[in-house]
């Protein structure tokens, strides 16, 4: 589903943020990828979603290299692709229902479907009662399942989460990844991005751990089957 | 259709969400396309009054004393090959002074001084009036006849309009010339407009393309409202135009009665009008789609 293949990303001369990946991620799986602040957490999910180009190496989603995807046909990866922020990235201005509306809607989707899918994106992460509430006037924890309804709106096939707990506290957090979960038991590839190894050890999920963009620590077969 | 709606109603509440700004704009469109609409205008009103000018044209040619009959015949059925010509008469020595003799009998004393008529033969014209941009084709067969040799000199009454006529060259390329670098002023204003709205829904726009909107998805609204904004200067430069040339008569006494004669300031040609609205939203879909391909690259 995921493949990095010695995968360097570098900003500046004789520094990488990314040194070296070589991982898998197998579709159906949960992640968690975590390291320091500066690790290279957000630039390994950047180079997922094609926010960034890798310096070297290759990187496989789906099958598919996304190297030579051109820019206009980005969208057809990004579709592929549920992404949390950490900060929502929502439309304050706009209601729940508009901002999960938002990846059916540049789909072209009939409004009928529409309804159909925000209503359960809604269900899912417990909020049908906040539907047309402006999201500047719901709390940060709403928020943020507002974000992950969005996600998960359009049915990707990847879901990914980048500190998406960054910003609440340890009974939200833990909330909110029950609710990545139930999404994962819906077939769906989790990668959560996360420096809090409380929550890691609370949710006995498969890690990748980076320092100064190097991979340190990767479950091997083994690993994995202990874990399940 | 549905994004075409959507993409409308955006490009309207843009236009009124940075209301300073867009009306600023909005005001250097319609000033450019004022200028361009004016010297239209005038340059419409002076092609009018030429080809009114050119109904009563009738040209004579005098011809020279030793012109044999045989040159005459050919040069008359030469000018009877045109399709402007409506009369052709010719007139020899002897009834040249016949005529002159019934206008005026009581010089017949000078005329019985001379042993043959001191009166040129000529052969006169009369012009179609239905012709379409006739004035410039009757000066151009004027001067095609008075190359012959048989010709000795020309009486026309179509002088006065020749020079309108090179006014309104004048008029059209000064105009064009001005309302080109309006033109250009207005595409750079609009563009650095769009490229703030661009930059103001910035976020917005990145949470599109996170969630896979497609370009075009995401430019059409900015096109829209570049076309719109164009579409509303042309629409402004248009009224204003029509309520221009309304007011001006009634309160400029400067303007003199031979202008008042030459430019009606009554009715704008309909083709005017649509020539603003059309250049209007050139302008701004120009100017739009300059600003995004300028943000997309990067």
């Amino acid at each position: 589903m995921i493949g990095f293949y010695h995968v360097y990303k570098q900003y500046i001369k004789d520094s990488y943020a990314i040194y070296d990946i070589n991982l898998s991620i197998e579709s159906g799986e949960f992640y968690f990828l975590t390291g320091a602040s500066g690790a290279g957490k957000t630039t390994l999910l950047k180079l997922i979603y094609k926010e960034e180009l890798p310096t070297k190496g290759q990187i496989l989603i789906d099958s598919v290299n996304i190297n030579l995807i051109p820019r206009k046909k980005l969208y057809r990866l990004r579709r592929k692709i549920g992404i949390v922020f950490q900060d929502f990235k929502l439309l304050n201005n706009r209601t729940v229902y508009e901002n999960i509306a938002i990846p059916l809607v540049v789909r072209g989707y009939r409004k009928s479907y529409i309804d159909k899918m925000v209503k359960n994106s809604l269900s899912l992460v417990g909020l049908n009662h906040r539907k047309n509430y402006i999201t500047s006037h719901i709390s940060g924890g709403e928020q943020q399942r507002v974000a992950i309804a969005r996600a998960i709106a359009g049915n990707p096939k990847i879901i990914i989460a980048d500190e998406p707990t960054g910003n609440l506290d340890t009974e939200l957090s833990i909330e909110i990844l029950k609710i990545f979960e139930k999404i994962n038991n819906n077939g769906v590839t989790v990668l959560i991005a996360t420096h809090d190894n409380n929550l890691i050890k609370m949710f006995t999920k498969k890690t990748i751990e980076l320092k100064q963009g190097n991979l340190v620590s990767y479950p091997s077969m083994e690993e994995q089957q202990w874990i399940y | 259709m549905d994004l075409l709606k959507k993409s409308l109603i955006n490009a309207i509440n843009n236009i009124l969400r940075n209301k300073l700004i867009n009306f600023l704009c909005l005001g250097i469109i319609s000033f450019t396309l004022l200028t361009l609409g004016i010297f239209n205008y005038i340059s419409y009103n002076l092609e009018i009054f030429t080809q009114n000018f050119s109904k009563n044209v009738e040209a004579i040619f005098y011809l020279k004393n030793d012109v044999k009959e045989k040159e005459i015949k050919a040069q008359i059925s030469k000018i009877k090959e045109s399709l402007l010509i409506d009369e052709i008469i010719y007139k020899s020595r002897d009834e040249a002074e016949t005529n002159f003799l019934a206008q005026f009998p009581e010089l017949r004393y000078i005329l019985s001084e001379f042993d043959k008529s001191p009166f040129p033969s000529s052969i006169e014209i009369k012009f179609k009036q239905k012709e379409s941009n006739l004035t410039t084709k009757i000066i151009s067969f004027i001067e095609d006849i008075e190359k012959s040799d048989i010709i000795e000199s020309k009486q026309v009454n179509i002088d006065w309009a020749k020079k309108v006529l090179y006014i309104k060259k004048f008029i059209s390329i000064t105009g064009i010339f001005l309302s080109g670098i309006l033109f250009f002023v207005s595409i750079f204003i609009i563009y650095n407009v769009i490229k703030l709205n661009i930059l103001y829904r910035k976020e917005e726009i990145d949470i599109l393309q996170f969630v896979g909107a497609t370009d075009w998805y995401i430019k059409f609204p900015f096109i829209i409202e570049g076309a719109l904004m164009g579409l509303l200067g042309g629409l402004i430069a248009g009224f204003l135009l029509i309520i221009s040339i309304k007011l001006i008569p009634s309160y400029s006494d400067f303007i003199s009665n031979m202008l008042k004669e030459i430019i009606s300031f009554k009715k704008i040609p309909l083709k005017i009008l649509i020539r603003l609205l059309f250049f209007g939203t050139i302008i701004g879909l120009i100017s739009s789609l300059f600003s995004l391909k300028k943000f997309f690259k990067n």
